[in-house]
């Protein structure tokens, strides 16, 4: 089949309590990248797609063209407000054959299916983009944390018949495996042998959140807001939400790079030296968590602090919680196992701690010696001077 | 609202026996367990003995579980030599006190609680599941309403929904919060308990054979006293087991509060002695260095493979090193014969010594820590051990035999509850749970029974025995402290006349004299000094600190701790900072700061805390026990 | 006939426990050193499939895909919800299928399972590479409403319906419980979280009776197992195995180092070059790529 029958990349926006989730951003940004080098090297004109689901979400759309989308393809509805497997379904992979839909994209009248779809590896795209894979009878791979587009040359028992095949403008999904040590590539392949031909497209994946920066928001940025109107199987409509409860309210380490978690070292002043662990946070933009002990209310402080930093949902450790972090900052903490366990994870490790020969300090790949009254300060003052880039 | 007939309150191995009583008797009784797992929060010595008194009759064991229990329950070896060994440094006096184990006694089998218990739950649930019973874990009881106008009692839980008994038997160990609910006693104090400490060593069947001189299934146990008390009152034990040695201190707690130390440096007093590291020495592999150059990935894959290759040298070790195991591997058609498995067991050896840079060195492997209280009966027995229509049973009602070398729980525990059972189907049949009639009926019972009068006086032929194994010691020794009171003993003719009188004048007020330092440390120092042979150590077991004994352990953490301090400038509590045997406890800023995790549930902090069991499932979870 | 006809997908999986599994010298899995054992996740499916027996007296049938001592892993997942129909596709055939193929086997396995099935339960994801899909796959198939991340449920059998929790969890976001409420059939792929309910005395002594006679039953799991091959099971050949497969592994490289091996530089907190050094560290490990 033709080249033209897939084009474009569709994003699958994801919009929980009328705010985007910040993956879609990610991988509107990524998908922007991906494209403008994509036309660039094939001479083309092909779109990010951004398709939104939902309901009250019309303002949305012009956010999503500002962080890099060329067209927005939306579906508001009561029905759609909150995610619905069976319903979501079946309008995302409606809305990604809709002839007449791409005919106002661009102008092609051999458009079948999108060439590429991005969802995101969450609780919600991880299993949407499972089902509308299905639906539109295609590959997917998951949990993806590159991707490259390029042409390939395969030889392949089944896809090729053993021969080899130049496949053009083949997206290349990285997924990190099991062991942690490995990338394994994923490609979505037509089958090229004759006896079995079968067209699989999209060429999609899910993205693990966190991965891909977005593009810095262009207001200037312009493009057609699309509204599809979709309907509905009543049997579908069977399937209610009955009621959503928020259970967390409290810390949300996972949407931040950086944390920044003190310990018994705070004891020699501790509504100060919270004081300075707040400084530190801020500076970095990272949440606050607390070493075991702390939780259980060895100092005094005041009630307000103590009802923000001495509980429970911020002790990371075997009794709290596991995170992994780009960035953790160990402060006056002495690296018990208790601790370690829910902080080893991180990507990058700094201590601050007045002992050397304090656990923590095989635990760290940084270790500042000093007392953090002392260094503390310093530190903001040179991470001002550094502007450490750091977003949430 | 569901009802049942009786409830069970703990399934350890009393409570365990009253539901397999009750069912034996056709009664309807629901148990209830706190821990994941019957057996998973059960600690002892542990003997389980069957007893034959000259006078009165006991309920043992294998009346409870039938002959069933002899031909297949997992009992570790039957016990068949019983010797007490007087310590100092590196000299060491034995014993023999066989005759005084063998007094009265069908047989004395060690035990591991999780494996026996978990046995006794099986036979127990099938029985109670005929007549709508049987065993429910991980659920905690937290309160109990005696809805007086309905005539009912109401259990609720913190896992499940309320329900009403008609009778209650408490089984819930030492530490009973059913006890404390319904105000049937105060809380055990220090003068009335012991703490205990064990550890369980592995050690392949044939070496336990070997080495402790015994035929398959037959074993043997220790008692030592002198140095390795570290100036407390009470002492060790090292009991053989199928393929582990269990070894633990177990001391007067006031004695621990006067001169606090902390548990595991008693335990390992014990494992320092050059007799028992003798005892516990083994084959182990020791790990070199990881070169910490190599790529990441390079190191972890290297520590894996390391981890498997030792794993199944000691498995195949284990099983090549026991009659069973050789014959399994053999019939699973894995090895022709068992020289080929020892070929295997060799290359693996190999294998680790010279690609992963293993080495093989004498030393001990240590599998488990754990600690529990133990009542002394003849302090804490519960004189009525009922209120309303609860009857209390076991390590809950205060009951256990421990005079000089003889140490008894577990069979006491068993005895209660068949007569528990026994009142309660009573109560059951004329439905009447009045505590004139169920709750006296079986105080009558307990008190009728041959270990309460061991609790309560001395058996002046056990005491014969007793003396009749030290007659070797030098009188001297003995004589500048026991002097006329030993002689007077030592006689057949005055023996009955001298004990009829110490029983009168109070048993109670005898043991302070008994149970002192002279009889748990000094003498038995001057024992060995003077009789005592030497015994040279071959090396210096490596024992584990207690980071890495607690680290070892399973357990599944609660985020709210079980345990509340209500006093932190509590004197009390800061002696439990070093008695606590897991170290849960610190001072900070002069307040004695607990954190939980870590905690095996003991006990020993619970006099001036507000100490409740784990939410069900939660806390500590044996593999021994 | 029982009111509630269950099934379950499982997976055997490679058991990547410390002492269980080896690795290849290139860092792969050696899998022919490691030991296979029930995936975790399905382990928690047939939990959650237990629930219905215990509650509702449900029939269940257990159903997987793979090699012949994957009956291993039926066994064990007989064990722990007292299964009465074990089923194993195994065909050479189904070698190398990818997400959307094994689907395709486990959809035309469970028609074919005794009773209308009413609900399949199904692990949150294998922990060898299969990340989640084959569980909605297989029920976009079935045409049965997924339900993903569910961490309770129950059902109403005179209305022929399920209450489920499920779980939602978005980056930046509050976890967030919803309750939703589906016609039978559905599918649903159970939530690492998942943990039943069992409130009642009563409910918890039939618990025991069940666990009872599933170690009865998984000790003679032979006498409950079908085994298919494709012919057997009547797929088309065009959809299973590696025809059936859109996607391929095209390589498999090292992740270029990521993390750092915590060999601690030590900096003087009160010397400012150091600080600076510290801070240009901190801000290269932020600035690089994550890898999870």
């Amino acid at each position: 089949m033709s080249d033209n029958n897939y084009q474009h990349l569709y994003v699958v926006i994801e919009v929980q309590d009328d705010k985007i989730v910040p993956v879609s951003l990610e991988m509107l940004g990524e998908a922007r990248r991906l494209i403008d080098s994509f036309n660039k090297k094939y001479q083309s004109n092909e779109k990010v797609v951004a398709i939104l689901l939902g309901h009250n979400i019309k303002e949305i759309c012009n956010t999503l063209i500002e962080y890099g989308a060329d067209v927005i393809v939306y579906a508001d509805s009561h029905e759609l407000k909150n995610y619905r497997n069976n319903i979501y379904t079946k309008t995302i992979s409606q809305i990604a054959q809709d002839e007449k839909l791409s005919a106002q994209i661009s102008p092609s009248s051999k458009f079948k299916k999108p060439r590429y779809m991005f969802f995101a590896a969450d609780s919600i795209g991880r299993h949407l983009s499972s089902t509308v894979l299905v639906a539109l009878d295609s590959g997917l791979a998951s949990d993806i944390n590159k991707l490259e587009i390029s042409d390939l040359k395969i030889t392949h028992q089944h896809k090729t018949d053993g021969k080899p095949v130049t496949y053009e403008k083949t997206l290349e999904m990285y997924r990190p495996d099991f062991s942690g040590f490995l990338w394994t590539t994923i490609l979505c392949l037509d089958n090229k042998n004759p006896q079995i031909e079968r067209d699989y497209h999209p060429q999609s994946c899910s993205i693990i959140p966190g991965v891909f920066e977005p593009i810095a928001p262009d207001k200037g940025r312009k493009g057609p807001i699309i509204e599809y109107m979709p309907t509905f199987d009543q049997n579908d409509l069977r399937v209610k939400i009955l009621s959503r409860q928020v259970i967390r309210s409290g810390v949300d380490f996972d949407s931040y790079k950086t944390v920044v978690s003190f310990g018994r070292g705070i004891k020699d002043a501790p509504e100060q030296n919270i004081k300075l662990v707040e400084q530190l946070a801020k500076t970095l933009n990272a949440e606050i968590g607390v070493s075991l002990p702390i939780s259980k209310k060895p100092f005094v402080v005041s009630e307000n602090v103590s009802s923000k930093y001495m509980i429970s949902d911020r002790v990371i450790g075997t009794s709290g919680r596991r995170i992994s972090p780009m960035l953790y900052v160990a402060v006056g903490i002495s690296g018990a196992m208790q601790h370690v366990v829910g902080m080893q994870d991180s990507r990058f490790i700094v201590a601050i701690n007045p002992d050397e020969n304090s656990p923590i300090k095989d635990e760290c790949d940084v270790f500042i010696k000093g007392r953090m009254e002392d260094v503390i300060p310093k530190l903001v003052e040179e991470i001002k001077q550094q502007s450490l880039a750091v977003n949430a | 609202m569901e009802k049942y007939d009786v409830a069970i309150i703990g399934g350890g191995s009393a409570g365990l026996a009253a539901l397999k009583q009750l069912s034996n008797l056709g009664k309807q009784a629901v148990l209830l367990e706190a821990g994941n797992k019957i057996g998973s929060k059960n600690v002892s010595g542990g003997i389980l003995y069957s007893k034959r008194p000259k006078k009165g009759h006991v309920h043992n064991v294998e009346d409870v579980y039938g002959d069933i229990f002899l031909s297949e329950a997992p009992f570790e070896r039957k016990i068949t030599k019983y010797i007490l060994h007087s310590t100092s440094k590196d000299k060491v006096y034995s014993i023999d006190l066989t005759a005084a184990h063998e007094y009265e006694s069908n047989f004395g089998y060690s035990v591991l609680m999780n494996k026996l218990n978990g046995w006794f739950a099986e036979q127990a649930a099938e029985s109670a599941q005929r007549f709508g019973g049987g065993i429910i874990s991980g659920v905690r009881v937290n309160s109990i309403e005696w809805d007086e106008k309905n005539d009912r009692t109401i259990i609720r839980t913190d896992e499940l929904e309320e329900f009403e008994v008609k009778a209650i038997i408490a089984a819930d160990g030492v530490n009973s919060e059913v006890a404390q609910i319904s105000g049937a006693r105060p809380k055990f104090t220090p003068e009335q308990l012991y703490q205990g400490v064990k550890v369980v060593v592995k050690l392949p069947e044939d070496v336990i054979n070997t080495r402790f001189n015994l035929i398959p299934d037959e074993g043997i146990a220790h008692l030592f006293a002198g140095d390795i008390t570290l100036n407390h009152i009470g002492g060790g034990f090292l009991y053989t087991n199928k393929d582990t040695l269990s070894i633990g201190a177990v001391y007067h707690f006031d004695s621990l509060l006067a001169n606090p130390t902390e548990p595991y440096t008693l335990v390992n007093s014990l494992l320092k002695n050059p007799m028992i590291s003798e005892f516990i020495k083994d084959e182990v592999p020791t790990r070199g260095k990881i070169d910490k150059n190599l790529p990441q990935e390079e190191q972890i894959r290297n520590r894996f493979a390391i981890t498997k290759l030792i794993k199944s040298w000691r498995e195949l070790r284990e099983a090549y090193l026991s009659q069973k195991g050789k014959n399994d591997l053999l019939k699973s058609g894995k090895y022709q014969s068992v020289d080929e498995i020892k070929e295997q067991l060799d290359s693996i050896h190999n294998q680790l010594t010279q690609k992963y840079d293993v080495s093989f060195v004498t030393d001990y492997v240590e599998v488990e820590y754990s600690a529990k209280l133990v009542p002394d009966g003849k302090r804490c027995r519960m004189l009525k051990p009922y209120n309303k229509n609860i009857l209390f049973i076991g390590d809950a009602a205060g009951r256990g035999v421990f005079v000089g070398p003889r140490i008894e729980g577990l069979n006491i525990g068993i005895d209660d509850a068949f007569r528990a059972a026994e009142a309660v189907a009573r109560a059951l049949d004329k439905n009447n749970f009045d505590p004139n009639y169920l709750g006296e009926y079986y105080a009558t019972s307990v008190d009728e029974s041959p270990y309460t009068r061991d609790m309560k006086q001395i058996d002046k032929d056990y005491l014969k025995i007793f003396l009749d194994a030290t007659k070797d010691i030098p009188s001297d020794i003995i004589s500048t402290r026991y002097g006329a009171v030993l002689k007077l003993m030592s006689s057949d003719t005055f023996r009955s006349v001298a004990v009829k009188f110490a029983n009168i004048l109070g048993y109670e007020r005898l043991l302070p004299m008994v149970e002192s330092e002279d009889t748990y440390v000094k003498v038995p120092i001057e024992i060995a000094k003077r009789l005592g042979k030497t015994i040279q150590p071959t090396y210096t077991p490596s024992i584990p600190s207690i980071a890495d004994r607690v680290a070892k352990l399973n357990f599944n953490d609660d985020n709210n701790s079980h345990i509340k301090v209500t006093n932190p400038q509590s004197e009390f509590l800061k002696k439990i900072i070093t008695l606590c045997p897991t170290k849960c406890y610190s001072l900070e800023n002069q307040q004695v700061m607990l954190q939980h995790e870590g905690c095996i549930e003991c006990g020993t902090c619970s006099q001036e805390t507000d100490w409740k069991h784990p939410r069900g499932e939660k806390g500590v979870v044996y593999q021994y026990g | 006939m029982s009111d509630l006809n269950v099934a379950i997908v499982i997976k055997l999986e490679p058991d990547f426990s410390e002492g269980n599994v080896s690795y290849n010298p290139d860092g792969t899995l050696n899998r022919a050193e490691t030991k296979n054992t029930l995936g975790p996740h399905s382990a928690i499916a047939a939990h959650a499939a237990f629930y219905s027996k215990v509650m509702y007296d449900a029939k269940i049938s257990i159903g997987t895909m793979g090699p012949p001592i994957a009956d291993s892993s039926l066994q064990m997942a007989q064990r722990i919800c007292d299964a009465e129909e074990l089923h194993l596709y195994s065909d050479r055939i189904f070698a190398g299928a990818d997400t959307l193929a094994t689907a395709e086997v486990l959809k035309t396995g469970i028609e074919k399972m005794q009773g209308k099935i009413d609900i399949v339960f199904a692990g949150h994801r294998a922990s060898d590479g299969e990340t989640g899909q084959t569980g909605p796959q297989t029920a976009w198939k079935l045409g049965f409403t997924f339900l993903g991340n569910v961490i309770d449920y129950k059902v109403d059998l005179k209305e022929r319906t399920v209450i489920a929790k499920r779980m939602v969890s978005l980056q930046g976001f509050n976890d967030i419980v919803e309750e939703i409420e589906a016609p039978l059939p559905v599918f649903i792929s159970v939530d690492p979280a998942y943990k039943a309910n069992f409130n009642t005395v009563l409910q918890r002594l039939s618990l025991e009776k069940y666990k009872k006679e599933a170690k009865i039953r998984s000790d003679n799991y032979k006498h409950y197992l079908k085994v298919f091959n494709a012919q057997q099971l009547g797929v088309d050949l065009k959809f299973v195995g590696l025809l059936g497969s859109p996607t391929i592994v095209y390589k498999v490289e090292r992740i270029p180092k990521g993390k750092a091996t915590r060999q601690a530089e030590i900096l003087d907190g009160s010397n400012q070059e150091d600080l600076r050094k510290a801070v240009a560290k901190m801000k290269e490990a932020l600035s690089a790529m994550v890898i999870k």
